[in-house]
């Protein structure tokens, strides 16, 4: 089928957002028939097993942590957060794009989400996931996890509701499970679909009950779309506290570098940023390898490197504020951070390919050749978050430069600091690669409504 | 125009009648027209949300964002509540100096508390009012029907709206474009649940009490069993606790002394004059610059201090016959004690007050046999209240001592001594 | 989503006002220049050197400036976001932007005060006369950045970038109205992207410049964008009103519907909110790390009556609007949502006055006569403004080849 391109600008003319055969059949047997094929192509189990020996060196060194101390990480004192929370931060980011796409976009009306939201979204839950397991591994005493929350128990102590650490707690938790919801309610009508095209026991028991005996009823969309409508409303606000919670963890603190009014909005920006990068690094090869091209075409790709140079800016805008004010403020520890320390101290590499990577290489992005060839965004992405991890390194390592000369230190990750973080990897792809297995792609529902009515047969 | 029946062997009853479009402009229309031909009792379904419909069909608006109102006020109040309760009520403690209920501090878990509830609320009522889940539904039972989640679109009207007439219904959907038109057929029997799913259900539900069963259990009685050590080497860590046994060193204590001549922080006593009442090896005969100024407040200090620490053996005034003396010489079982001296006596008053500071600091060994008849105060008495006390005792011997001329002048007249003028 | 049958644009008299008498505009003009003379007056009267007078006027000069910006911003986001719905309320929107040319024109008095008045406005203009010897140091070391010679320049570049931008969709949009030429739309889209990062620029900078540096040892990262979120919450309430006015003189009747008012309100909400979330990020950072060099902004805001103030600020341009403008029938009736409009034009000023106003009246909130004359003069003028860019062309851009999708715009 021919790729019609899409990306043209007619203000007076509305491009299609779906290209090729765009009627409501073609859309269910282009969606469905991935997950219904006997046996997936041999390069899905290849990635699938790599994927997972991936999670199981996550598993193993999480295993050898439990069982001999938090120690096996580089932290020390002054740098007690270390690499852990870097990537924490850094997976909650990635995960922020899914729920813009998902709830921002649909209040703005933004057609072109429904062919990209879904993937996003799961996206979404995957990173969290991921987030997840570091704070909870970095209690040292996993059993004991549950003691972050508040339950009555016979210390007679409850936890400190003060504290930025226990925000988190339940910005992230709420996050991961409204995130969850909306998933799942935005999937129930193509669970149905699945289930009514279901051949085989197996796949009519599990799509019959995890469809919940949806039949399309008018009665029943029309309570959906409100309850869709209200948990849109709820996230978009919810994605924008669960990451200034996150930057509240550094900004209410005094420590120079971290306590700067800008934090929360400019973590939002960064969260949605590298969340977005993230997509495109995922859908250029889902769509190509999955047949999608009609329904993810070059205009989503195109709008979505937009959103990236777009938060570029907004981030690159907040590095600046950041750095005139910290001249601006005459603080010497914090001039001495800003335009001492960062750029040359010890850790400058990281904070030049920080810049470089957030700020300068999605300029690329202003050429049009840019945003229309796959693999320059996936590469300018691939770069995007490299940047973004940098930058939470970066921030975390002014730890090291405190106020008091006598305590500063460095870091210095360890061997199983990197097999975590490359395990972490392994997580998320594993459950990216049974999501593309076994559940819609696409969101077809949606996507049937922005076709224009008059293709049907 | 194709026809369907279903067949089954389970006795049926019509339930409604079933008619298929291709697109949703032909449903909206068939909807319009099975709405004015007065039939109410009607759904229609379709792949996606067709706008339009709830015109059509008169569906009235949803309470759906109210109860999601309602939960978040909800949320609120009880987050509110619980941090309240918890950080200013039940468990107070402070943090960086913030107020125990602390608004701002309390505003991002409030906020989550929010969106939680109400998001949870929205999904499950969104369920709850379409009657989800149910996974018995005649419709399941049309192989057409399959086509509703994917490009066809169906309405269905109701056997028991008192409008139906199902062959003028056939009539108005086939002059709509239907594609085909379906009777439904329910089975009228109640759905019958089999056995294994009943036993399968009570037997979760009896194991789903063992674990609440056993923590209650182990939360009211004691045991003798020692805990569970997850992590050994955290609970039992290789190293020495103070006042603990060790090979390592000879005098087999984990505590060590510390290196000889080690003086802790603010503790270099080294002035002789305020520290121990000596200047230049003789005993001081003036009050050191520390003890300044001499006035009422300090003179109230040393009286103070005297009632306290001097006053039991040496008495309130001085005289020697202090309480702890005065019963120690009563009884017949002391017969080492030492009567005090008094301090109105003549070689305490020829004492330099240096000499005087001396034995409230170092005690008084009268016998010379290494046992002190007076307790050494240093430990007790900071020096410059020894230095208050001194001037107190001072006080105490002029006050036997005095002459007219300490009065000052106005006060001497007020003294009537009518024995002195005779 | 388009209905199915798309009104049409009125006539040539529903879509101008045609006859606004040049008398009227430079009578408001004339009138407003004589309350501010009224209120130099009082300020003479009042024998504090005009320190309260040249606050008061800067409240007036930052609430309508920040008005213009917030529709400045509008426009440039319409084009940058391509989009369709907002052409019947742009060119509303460009009228409220241009007057920011009028703004250039009543930044002159705070420019020579700044250069001549000592340290009237500015303390920093004048670092021998601060006797606090810790704050003069800290105001040497800013003296690269706060000095008058790089004040005047910035304040040039703002004033060229804010009339520069309006001035080239001005004259594009006045042109295609002509025209019909598409490619107009296309060249104002491609112009509307750099001009985002400058916009975002330049606000922060004459934020940090006019205001933040009235309390020179202070500073805040987000201090621009807070300031912007008010901007565009005040631009935003007061298109509301001007096309309210011009559907009650019979202008607009069938272009702009309740599906506009109803945008225009979600935008107004989701601005409102914005807005909270600026102000609660920046309040609570400070609060928490407690830091003299921080807190010593908020302590004078919170003693007096300025934490009436505060609190009014709170429930008023935050909690009770929030509630307010949460239905979709409040948004769709001209009357509920010109009054949330007109309440957030209140707080809004009641905003800006908390940020300038505590700096020389610590006791309490004033709300004196120079305060409303001040109000009422700039206002006049503005008001001046808005008639003379309004008058005489169309109230639409009636060649804007989305202005189909715009009139047939629904909002579900």
């Amino acid at each position: 089928m021919a790729v019609v391109d899409n990306t043209f600008n007619d203000p007076a003319l509305r491009a299609p957002l779906i290209t090729g055969r765009a009627d409501l059949a073609s859309i269910t047997d282009t969606v469905c028939e991935i997950t219904e094929q006997y046996r997936p192509p041999r390069s899905w189990y290849v990635a699938f097993i790599a994927s997972l020996s991936l999670l199981g060196m996550l598993g193993l060194s999480i295993i050898y942590l439990i069982a001999t101390g938090v120690g096996v990480w580089g932290n020390n004192s002054p740098v007690f957060w270390g690499w852990p929370i870097v990537n924490f931060v850094f997976w909650v980011g990635i995960g922020h794009a899914g729920t813009l796409i998902s709830a921002i976009l649909f209040l703005f009306r933004q057609q072109w989400r429904t062919s990209i939201n879904r993937m996003a979204e799961a996206m979404t839950i995957f990173a969290v996931t991921c987030a997840g397991v570091f704070p909870g591994i970095h209690v040292g005493r996993v059993w004991l996890a549950y003691w972050l929350a508040p339950y009555p128990n016979y210390l007679g102590m409850w936890p400190n509701f003060r504290s930025p650490l226990l925000w988190d707690v339940f910005a992230v938790s709420t996050y991961a499970s409204v995130s969850a919801l909306f998933w799942y309610l935005g999937m129930i009508p193509d669970l149905a679909t699945l289930r009514d095209r279901a051949t085989t026991k197996i796949r009519k028991l599990a799509y019959g009950v995890a469809s919940l005996g949806w039949t399309g009823s008018a009665r029943a969309w029309h309570r959906y779309e409100r309850a869709y409508l209200l948990l849109a409303a709820l996230a978009t606000p919810l994605v924008l506290s669960v990451h200034s919670v996150v930057s509240f963890d550094f900004a209410v603190a005094q420590v120079p570098g971290w306590h700067t009014t800008i934090f929360p909005p400019y973590f939002v920006a960064g969260a949605i940023f590298s969340g977005f990068a993230m997509v495109v690094t995922l859908a250029v090869p889902a769509r190509a390898y999955f047949g999608l091209k009609n329904l993810i075409t070059m205009r989503h790709l195109e709008n979505m490197t937009k959103v990236i140079l777009a938060t570029s800016c907004m981030v690159g805008y907040a590095y600046g504020v950041e750095l005139f004010t910290a001249w601006y403020s005459q603080n010497p520890n914090e001039t001495f951070l800003f335009l001492g320390n960062r750029p040359f101290g010890p850790y400058a590499p990281a904070y030049w390919t920080m810049v470089t990577c957030n700020v300068l290489i999605p300029q690329l992005f202003w050429f049009r050749k840019c945003r229309t060839t796959p693999w320059m965004m996936v590469i300018i992405a691939l770069l995007v978050n490299v940047g973004m991890w940098m930058e939470r390194f970066v921030i975390m390592m002014s730890l090291t430069r405190d106020y008091l000369p006598s305590s500063w230190g460095s870091f210095i990750p360890t061997p199983i600091d990197v097999v975590m973080l490359i395990g972490s990897f392994g997580l998320f792809f594993t459950l990216f690669l049974l999501f593309c297995r076994y559940l819609p792609m696409v969101a077809m529902a949606e996507v049937k409504t922005v076709l224009p009515h008059g293709h049907q047969p | 125009m194709i026809e369907h029946e279903v067949q089954t062997d389970q006795p049926q009853v019509l339930s409604g009648l079933l008619a298929e479009f291709t697109d949703q402009q032909g449903l909206l229309e068939a909807a319009q027209g099975v709405r004015e031909a007065g039939l109410r009792r009607t759904d229609c379904f379709s792949p996606y949300p067709v706008h339009g419909m709830e015109r059509a069909l008169g569906i009235r608006n949803t309470p759906l964002p109210w109860l999601v109102l309602f939960a978040g006020f909800a949320g609120c109040v009880v987050a509110l509540l619980m941090q309240w309760w918890t950080n200013a009520v039940d468990y107070p403690f402070l943090i960086s100096g913030k107020p125990l209920f602390s608004l701002p501090a309390n505003i991002p878990v409030t906020f989550e508390l929010i969106v939680l509830f109400s998001a949870f609320t929205a999904f499950f009522a969104v369920l709850a009012l379409n009657g989800l889940p149910r996974f018995h539904n005649p419709l399941f039972q049309h192989e057409r029907f399959r086509r509703a989640s994917s490009d066809r679109f169906f309405i269905l009207v109701e056997a028991s709206d008192p409008q139906f007439d199902a062959i003028r219904l056939r009539e108005l959907f086939q002059s709509h474009g239907a594609v085909s038109v379906e009777q439904v057929m329910a089975d009228p029997t109640p759905a019958r649940i089999p056995l294994a799913v009943h036993l399968t259900g009570v037997i979760v539900l009896c194991l789903a009490f063992i674990p609440p069963l056993w923590i209650a259990r182990d939360r009211s009685t004691t045991s003798d069993v020692p805990r569970i050590h997850p992590v050994p080497d955290m609970d039992f860590q290789p190293k020495f606790k103070p006042q603990a046994e060790t090979s390592l060193f000879a005098d087999g204590r984990t505590m060590r002394l510390p290196v000889a001549g080690t003086i802790a922080r603010g503790e270099l006593n080294d002035d002789e004059h305020f520290v121990r009442g000596i200047v230049a090896n003789a005993f001081a005969t003036t009050f050191p610059a520390q003890a300044m100024p001499l006035d009422q407040v300090m003179m109230a200090r040393g009286r103070e201090r005297f009632n306290i620490y001097c006053a039991t053996c040496h008495g309130l005034a001085g005289d020697g016959n202090g309480i702890t003396s005065q019963r120690a010489l009563a009884r017949a079982d002391s017969p080492n004690w030492r009567p005090p001296l008094s301090l109105h006596s003549q070689g305490v008053l020829e004492m330099p007050i240096g000499k005087l500071f001396f034995t409230i600091t170092n005690g008084v060994d009268r016998q010379n046999d290494g046992n002190l008849s007076m307790p050494a105060y240093d430990v007790q008495i900071p020096p410059r209240d020894r230095w208050a006390i001194v001037l107190y005792v001072l006080a105490l011997q002029r006050s036997r001592n005095a002459e007219l001329n300490d009065l000052p002048e106005g006060a001497r007249e007020s003294l009537a001594l009518p024995d002195i003028a005779q | 989503m388009l209905k199915h049958d798309i009104p049409q644009l009125g006539d040539d008299d529903n879509l101008t006002l045609s006859r606004i008498p040049p008398r009227l505009i430079s009578g408001a003009a004339a009138a407003g220049g004589i309350i501010l003379l009224i209120a130099l007056l009082l300020g003479w009267a009042a024998k504090d050197s005009f320190t309260y007078f040249f606050h008061a006027y800067l409240v007036s000069f930052s609430f309508y400036l920040s008005i213009s910006l917030g529709a400045l911003f509008l426009v440039t986001l319409h084009h940058a976001s391509r989009a369709g719905w907002s052409v019947c309320v742009r060119r509303v929107s460009e009228i409220v932007a241009a007057n920011v040319l009028l703004m250039a024109i009543l930044f002159l008095p705070i420019l020579l005060v700044a250069i001549f008045g000592g340290k009237t406005l500015y303390v920093w203009t004048n670092l021998a006369a601060i006797e606090d010897e810790h704050v003069r140091h800290i105001l040497e070391g800013k003296s690269a950045y706060l000095n008058l010679w790089f004040f005047t320049l910035r304040a040039v570049i703002y004033f060229a970038v804010w009339g520069g931008l309006i001035w080239f969709f001005w004259k594009r949009s006045l042109e295609q109205d002509k025209s019909g030429d598409v490619t107009l739309s296309l060249k104002m889209e491609k112009v509307s992207y750099p001009a985002l990062i400058l916009f975002a620029l330049t606000i922060t900078f004459a934020a940090f410049d006019w205001i933040m540096s009235l309390t020179p040892v202070w500073f805040s990262t987000i201090f621009g964008v807070y300031f912007f979120s008010g901007a565009v919450v005040g631009g935003l309430s007061t298109i509301i009103l001007v096309l309210i006015a011009l559907q009650g003189r019979g202008r607009l009747t069938t272009a702009v519907t309740p599906d506009h008012y109803h945008e225009l309100g979600k935008l107004l909400f989701a601005f409102i909110i914005f807005w909270g979330y600026m102000a609660f990020s920046q309040y609570m950072l400070i609060w928490y790390a407690n830091m003299p060099e921080e807190t010593v902004w908020y302590l004078p805001r919170q003693r007096h009556g300025w934490l009436a103030v505060s609190l009014i600020l709170l429930f008023g341009h935050l909690l009770i609007p929030f509630f307010g403008l949460m239905s979709r029938q409040v948004k769709r009736r001209k009357a509920l949502l010109g009054f949330w409009a007109v309440w957030m034009l209140v707080v809004h000023w009641l905003d800006v006055q908390y940020l300038v106003m505590p700096h020389v009246n610590e006791t309490g909130f004033p709300l004196g006569p120079m305060d409303i004359c001040c109000l009422a003069g700039v206002g006049l003028i503005f008001l001046a403004g808005l008639l003379f860019f309004a008058g005489h062309r169309p109230l639409v851009p009636t060649k804007d080849p989305r202005l189909g999708e715009s009139l047939g715009f629904e909002n579900l």
